[in-house]
């Protein structure tokens, strides 16, 4: 299941619907919201936009490429879009494999290939400005 | 006519989400990418950083577009 959503990732519920009788490992990676600090000031929350159909279709590229390299069973991962306010799951990735070493593996390749191919950008909201993560575009003094 | 698409950091720079422009049939992206920056000026420093997607998928410079294509300009990606 791949899903570019709105709204809070339910992470317990990503979880629970990867376990499965022939797998003995569910991994999980959720990347949160962190609050950065500098010069007096600090993040107050991230904004994420995404080109879609675009981040949908790279999304399920990851997916394939996990499955043709790795022994797993299920792959999920699911990126919010709009506000995420700090400690809140912007991504969440769900991986169930037989033995445990397909399943870290594959779910941290998932979450370094979203941040190498898939269309989503952050804009992190601060105190004093706001900053296009990865671009050299802000307006913070 | 292409329509241009404009993302992130550089929807911000352009001051728009989209736009179109009137290209030949067989124009290459690097042919494109003066008339885009000939309207929006301050996207011209972004050059080296941008990628872009036609039709949806990730295109190189000496690609080229058709009537009716959607060009996208993509800083880059920062998701996670």
């Amino acid at each position: 299941m791949f899903a570019i959503v709105e709204g809070p990732i339910d992470v317990g519920a990503l979880i629970s619907g990867a376990q499965r009788p022939d797998c003995g490992a569910v991994a999980t990676f959720v990347g949160t919201t962190r609050v950065d600090e500098s010069d007096g000031a600090s993040v107050e929350h991230l904004e994420y936009e995404a080109y879609r159909p675009m981040a949908d279709r790279k999304l399920e590229e990851i997916g394939a490429e996990i499955e043709a390299r790795w022994d797993v069973r299920h792959v999920t991962i699911a990126h919010r879009l709009g506000r995420v306010d700090p400690g809140e799951a912007s991504v969440a990735i769900v991986v169930a494999s037989p033995r445990r070493g397909p399943a870290f593996e594959a779910s941290r390749y998932a979450i370094e290939r979203i941040k190498e191919i898939v269309p989503i950008w952050k804009r992190e909201i601060w105190s004093d400005g706001y900053i296009w993560v990865g671009s050299q575009v802000d307006t913070r003094p | 006519m292409i329509k241009v698409l404009f993302f992130g950091a550089a929807a911000d720079r352009a001051g728009t989400r989209e736009t179109e422009l009137d290209v030949r049939d067989g124009a290459t992206l690097a042919e494109i990418w003066p008339l885009i920056v000939e309207r929006y000026a301050e996207l011209a420093p972004m050059r080296d950083t941008l990628a872009f997607a036609v039709n949806s998928e990730y295109a190189r410079g000496n690609d080229a577009v058709s009537h009716g294509d959607e060009v996208a300009l993509l800083p880059p990606v920062s998701g996670g």
